[in-house]
């Protein structure tokens, strides 16, 4: 029932815990599964608010990675005499303060920013997944070592972990999604162990054991199913996480090297322009990270309901 | 009950231990080194090899590391040469300042998010509880810097009801006594916190609403304020609980962001800093009370939540 | 746990508030900035430390005095433990910074100028009328003093290089109290020993002259002696909070006295009485208070009651003044309505090091036709108009283009290599490179041949190189991308990369062998001379110098180097600057503001500033 989110995050100081991410499923019978899905898919598409959100990402991933198909812009080569123009024809969004247009580089920015958040919580996901059921399953000393090292990472802040790396490697997006993803799978490592926990002494993972099948068998079989949907509604919350952590990290001068940006680097380069108002370096990035980041909790909030009226009308 | 806290309590120190080990290797990792970080630019390698010697910073890690724990134990956090001032002093001036605004945005937070997540899970789906939750869904996904910014631009610059930084003298009295200085701060870092509290909140109310012991009580003729207030609350405060303990760390490791935008140098500042400079014993220092705070939060978690639900168990 | 939420009746409703919350958000920021001009802040009428008679001055962000001694060990060597906490109360032996100008100052200072004879090896020094706030007078012993200290802990203190002051020095004496003799191992520079040498000299009170609390010393006669003071001394700089009540740091010989300390940087100064120099503080205090950020100091400064001297991140001016202005004249400010803006110069000059050593890309660095076709692609002019908004001046070699002197040459006036893209191509070109513009340039003659790349550059050796520099400066964030769009038009590759200050400076340092691995650093502060404030290059560019981060050599120019320090006069100062204006030990680039300093309406005495960084507050007055 813990939280383990609002550790990771409290070293920045500010994130805020997540809504707990599906309680507890209880185990069921695999071969239900699939029917069970399709109940919680009709679950989801009942929920408008989801539907939004999803329609909302599906624009945004068109806007940055469809958009410069049709919107071409320099984004590599800097011009100092067109810096800081406000909209107008030809820049719609203006330029920045070393001459890129700005919404050219919103699609760059979201590329990355959609990228980092989407690949960090995959990795984070699928390791975390991982680490969490062979804990669980194990139990006993594996699964005190384990959560340990869990805690222990956990106990380090995440800053002077980010500082570091970043200063020994260029942070360059791939290095982004590896760094924020191996930061990030604390999380679903913690819930996935605590319900495998559980699951472990159902009757049916009891009965393979007894009838000789193997301890991976058992782990990949019959815990991992079970344990997908609390694991796909966390990971869109790492989603929303990750897109919010890099743009701090922007902020603290730790983002990606430029030329390359992301929106979090965008909105922090530009909220130093507040005084002299160039508002299309500031509100664009701003209101495009707070969109996509409701959208993916809005969908990460569907996922979870349809995950639980699944489990309740087991 | 008390052999499972004196197990897990071992195990902590064990974790600490482990966290301070990983970051003393990975300091000394660093480019540059302390000597040069804090020596500067103009020394020479000579001298660069007489700080070190001076520092004991030319023997193998492990001596070192073993110099520095037989420290520790002597309650001795060493000496911050870039700063001319000792650990302890250090952290005595800091310390004080993250916990009044930790403290202070955290009861904001509770104060503010418990009602009403309560009043929004009474009222869910109205109009009250479609904008709070639309509130929080939009403070949930902004970063703090943005917040922060626009605060001062609206509430600071504009409408002028507030400094636009926190109050500057030193020592938690006279904080007191500039409280309006400290309303932003304060605000700024709770907003995000009561985005996900209230959230958190009102999902735990629809929780239980919905639990028989509910349905039992109300069959027997308790009053909706009754069952609310008495059997209600009282379990959806749990989790608020569990979360609680999982924020002490937070007093600790600071608030970085809103503690440099609103020039308020605390723990979170005084770690970030140091982790640029290579300075050690500072980042050191800080890091084992973090570490320490983070295993003790968790542990605190967990055992209240076994003491106030008696369905766990230890 | 079961939850349950109704789904179903998610209504129109929610998307409006969601939509109106944005525009209600939008509306509170935009009306705030209107459209397009920025906020005009509301005049407070009174400047704030008019009434009290104060002035209140923003420390630079991040950095807060810390070390009160002013004998400073190198790790708390630093602008604001000298500018703003030692010089205010202890005063050196010579002043630097006459009226804006790089120049010693015959009025602030404790001393006459040094009198040289016997073929220049005899330095003469004739102490002024000065009195300690003691009432104990300046006299030849409290050099001694200072003098026996540096000879006996020289290695403590911050601005000793082996081979020069104190070890250039054979004997010394002090006919009477107000005389000091050196004699010199050879004759030096007489501008070199002044400004590079005795620079360093700040007297030292009797009252310091401690081996513990109520314990005389003798270091002031007794070279032996020291050790035990330094002890001391070191032991009470150590002890911050004790700073304005150890009775030790009140006898000064300054304009102030210590009046409230605080570690975190809110210091109090007042005025020292029986200060014996030309002006004394007409203020009742001088209040210095830190801030994080310089976001953080821009917002008090905007709201006019607080500061009385703080500064303008460039970020926030939104107009670029005339280019045709000199550079320390004032544009358009947009706090004008409270504060009158000064733009503050520090003689120095701004450049990033490469590494000549560098096991794999040195030898590329070593061929001055690639230093020269990486400098052409630095467009100064063109970051100095837009990030700099032209509060800046180009560096084009070893010496500062401003403030004026007449040690600028002809050559550096000129500058040798221009921003040029096609000079920068035909570098290469005619040297052995294909060029291949928007690609990474490769090495297609190798050889040692005149045309040829030049030694140990392999054929298809690359022109792909990485460069850091300190995160968290708009002007090298944007000169950094500018520099790297530059480069790749003639096939150069730049890998910029942001790190923290501390990390840049902590990576370009001088090294050799194979771990000597990083390329270009660029911590965008270049160097400020000061307390060497004679632009020689002795520390910078010499074979094995401390500061020569890049481990550039050139024997003709270590020649060169010898003899400005030798030789008394320009011409070898522009001998020796014309050379290493052509010959690039670093890549030069713009000279920012130090600050753009806003001063109060009705602060008189504070616009004209100092070109070492140094503050004179007891000039200022309402």
């Amino acid at each position: 029932m813990s939280d383990p989110g609002r550790a990771k995050v409290d070293s920045l100081g500010e994130m805020p815990p997540q809504e707990p991410a599906a309680a507890a499923p209880t185990g069921l019978p695999v071969g239900q599964a699939k029917s069970m899905f399709q109940l919680g898919f009709e679950v989801f598409i009942q929920n408008k608010l989801a539907i939004v959100g999803m329609v909302v990402l599906v624009l945004a991933v068109v806007f940055c990675f469809v958009g410069p198909l049709f919107y071409h812009t320099d984004q590599v080569t800097v011009d100092l005499l067109t810096t800081n123009l406000p909209p107008g024809p030809g820049h719609p969004l203006g330029t920045d303060e070393t001459g890129y247009d700005q919404l050219g580089r919103l699609m760059v920015g979201g590329q990355a920013s959609l990228t980092i958040g989407f690949a960090a919580a995959i990795i984070a996901t699928i390791v975390g997944t991982v680490w969490g059921a062979i804990a669980g399953f194990f139990g006993g000393l594996v699964d005190a070592v384990m959560m340990r090292v869990v805690d222990a990472i956990l106990s380090i802040p995440i800053l002077f972990l980010l500082l570091f790396i970043v200063t020994i490697v260029r942070p360059s997006i791939p290095v982004m999604i590896f760094v924020l993803g191996l930061t990030a799978w604390l999380v679903p490592a913690r819930l996935v162990r605590g319900e495998s926990l559980t699951l472990r002494v159902r009757e049916y993972v009891q009965a393979v054991r007894v009838m000789g099948g193997s301890s991976w068998h058992s782990v990949l079989r019959h815990i991992m199913p079970n344990v997908i949907g609390t694991v796909i509604v966390n990971a869109t919350f790492q989603v929303a996480d990750a897109i919010l952590l890099i743009a701090y990290l922007g902020y603290l001068g730790l983002g990606i090297s430029p030329p390359a940006t992301d929106w979090g680097g965008m909105l922090s380069n530009g909220t130093a322009f507040i005084f002299t108002n160039y508002w299309w370096l500031i509100y664009p990035p701003g209101i495009l990270i707070i969109v996509v980041v409701v959208a993916v909790n809005l969908v990460g909030d569907g996922l979870r309901d349809s995950v639980e009226v699944r489990l309740q009308r087991r | 009950m008390i052999g499972y806290i004196l197990r897990r309590l071992a195990q902590s120190i064990l974790v600490v231990l482990v966290v301070t080990v990983i970051v003393f290797i990975l300091l000394h990792q660093l480019p540059g080194g302390a000597a040069r970080a804090i020596l500067g630019p103009r020394a020479t390698a000579l001298q660069v090899a007489q700080f070190n010697t001076a520092n004991g910073y030319d023997q193998p890690l492990l001596i070192q590391y073993f110099r520095q724990l037989g420290e520790w134990f002597t309650g001795n956090f060493g000496f911050s040469i870039k700063l001319n001032q000792s650990v302890s002093s250090l952290l005595a001036q800091r310390l004080p300042k993250t916990i009044v605004l930790s403290l202070l945005s955290l009861v904001l937070t509770v104060v503010v998010a418990v009602p009403l997540g309560i009043y929004q899970a009474v009222r869910r789906n109205r109009t009250f509880d479609y904008v709070a939750t639309g509130l929080s869904f939009i403070f949930y996904a902004a970063p703090t810097f943005f917040i922060g910014i626009i605060m001062i631009e609206v509430f600071s610059q504009n409408l002028g009801w507030f400094p636009p930084e926190a109050p500057q003298s030193n020592g938690v009295g006279p904080i007191f006594e500039q409280f309006d200085a400290m309303v932003l701060p304060v605000v700024t870092l709770a907003l995000l916190s009561i985005a996900g509290f209230s959230r958190y909140m009102r999902s735990s109310v629809l929780d239980n609403i919905d639990q028989d012991y509910v349905r039992t009580a109300q069959a027997k003729g308790a009053s909706p304020q009754r069952v609310l207030y008495h059997h209600v609350l009282r379990n959806a405060l749990i989790p608020i609980i569990t979360l609680l303990g999982l924020s002490l760390p937070a007093l600790f490791a600071g608030a970085l962001v809103t503690e440099s935008i609103f020039n308020f140098p605390g723990m979170g500042l005084l770690f970030w800093q140091a982790a640029q400079s290579s300075d050690y014993p500072v980042e050191l220092g800080v890091v084992i009370i973090t570490a320490f705070a983070t295993v003790a939060g968790n542990l605190l978690a967990d055992v209240s939540l076994a003491i106030i639900d008696p369905r766990v168990k230890l | 746990m079961k939850k349950l939420r109704t789904h179903g009746g998610i209504r129109k409703k929610t998307f409006r508030i969601f939509g109106s919350i944005a525009v209600v958000l939008l509306a509170l920021t935009g009306c705030s900035s209107g459209n397009g001009s920025p906020t005009a802040t509301t005049a407070s009428g009174n400047a704030p430390g008019k009434s009290a008679d104060t002035a209140t001055f923003a420390d630079p962000p991040n950095t807060v005095p810390n070390w009160i001694w002013p004998f400073s060990p190198l790790a708390n060597f630093s602008v604001s433990n000298s500018s703003d906490l030692q010089y205010l109360l202890f005063r050196p032996m010579y002043w630097f910074g006459n009226n804006g100008k790089a120049e010693v100052s015959d009025s602030l200072s404790l001393a006459a100028e040094p009198v040289y004879s016997n073929g220049g090896k005899t330095v003469t020094i004739k102490l002024k009328d000065y009195r300690w706030s003691d009432g104990t007078s300046l006299t030849a012993q409290n050099v001694m003093f200072w003098y026996n200290m540096l000879k006996a802990e020289k290695k403590n203190y911050a601005a000793y290089t082996p081979g020069q002051f104190p070890d250039n020095i054979v004997s010394v004496s002090t006919p009477d109290p107000k005389t000091v003799v050196f004699t010199t191992d050879k004759a030096y520079s007489q501008q070199w020993f002044l400004y590079n040498q005795l620079s360093t000299i700040t007297p030292m009170p009797d009252a310091w002259d401690m081996t513990a609390a109520g314990t005389k010393g003798d270091c002031a006669t007794n070279e032996s002696g020291c050790a035990a003071v330094y002890a001391y001394l070191v032991a009470q700089s150590k002890d911050l909070p004790t700073y304005a009540t150890n009775p030790l740091w009140q006898v000064v010989d300054g304009p102030w006295k210590l009046s409230k300390f605080n570690a975190d940087g809110n210091i109090t100064f007042v005025p020292n009485p029986t200060y014996s120099g030309p002006v004394k503080a007409s203020l009742k205090q001088f209040i210095e208070v830190p801030f994080t950020t310089d976001d953080a100091e821009f917002q008090v400064l905007r709201g006019g009651n607080t500061i009385d001297v703080g500064y303008l991140p460039t970020q926030d001016l939104a107009a670029a003044k005339s280019a045709t202005t000199g550079p320390a004249e004032a544009g358009p400010n947009p706090l004008s309505a409270n504060y009158q803006l000064a733009p503050w110069f520090l003689y120095g000059v701004n450049y990033f090091p490469i590494n000549f050593n560098n096991p794999t890309v040195g030898p590329i660095f070593k061929q001055l036709y690639f230093r020269q076709a990486l400098q052409s692609v630095v467009d100064q002019p063109g970051v100095l108009s837009s990030a700099a908004k032209n509060y800046g001046v180009q560096t084009t070699g070893p010496v500062p283009l401003y403030p004026d002197s007449p040690l600028i040459s002809q050559t550096e006036k000129n500058n040798p290599y221009p921003f040029s893209i096609a000079a920068a191509k035909k570098d290469l070109t005619d040297n052995g490179w294909t060029v291949n513009a928007g690609g990474t340039s490769v090495c297609a003659k190798p050889g040692t041949a005149a045309g040829d790349c030049g030694p140990g550059i392999a054929a298809g050796a690359k022109l792909d190189f990485n460069l850091q520099y300190a995160s968290g400066q708009q002007t090298i964030t944007t000169a950094m991308q500018s520099l790297k769009s530059n480069a790749a038009q003639v096939g150069i590759t730049l890998n910029i990369t942001p790190a923290p200050f501390n990390t840049v400076t902590g990576t370009a340092i001088p090294c050799s062998g194979k771990t000597c691995t990083w390329q270009m650093g660029n911590w965008g502060g270049g160097w400020v001379y000061a307390p060497d404030y004679y632009p020689t290059g002795e520390v910078l560019w010499e074979t094995g110098a401390g500061s020569n981060s890049g481990s550039y050599t050139n024997p003709a120019i270590d020649k060169l180097i010898i003899d400005t320090t030798t030789q008394s006069g320009t011409a070898v100062m522009q001998a020796y600057e014309d050379a290493l204006a052509k010959d690039l030990p670093v890549i030069w680039q713009p000279n920012y503001t130090y600050s753009l300093t806003e001063v109060a309406n009705g602060l008189q005495g504070a616009t004209v500033q100092n070109p070492y960084s140094a503050i004179n507050p007891e000039e200022w007055h309402y």
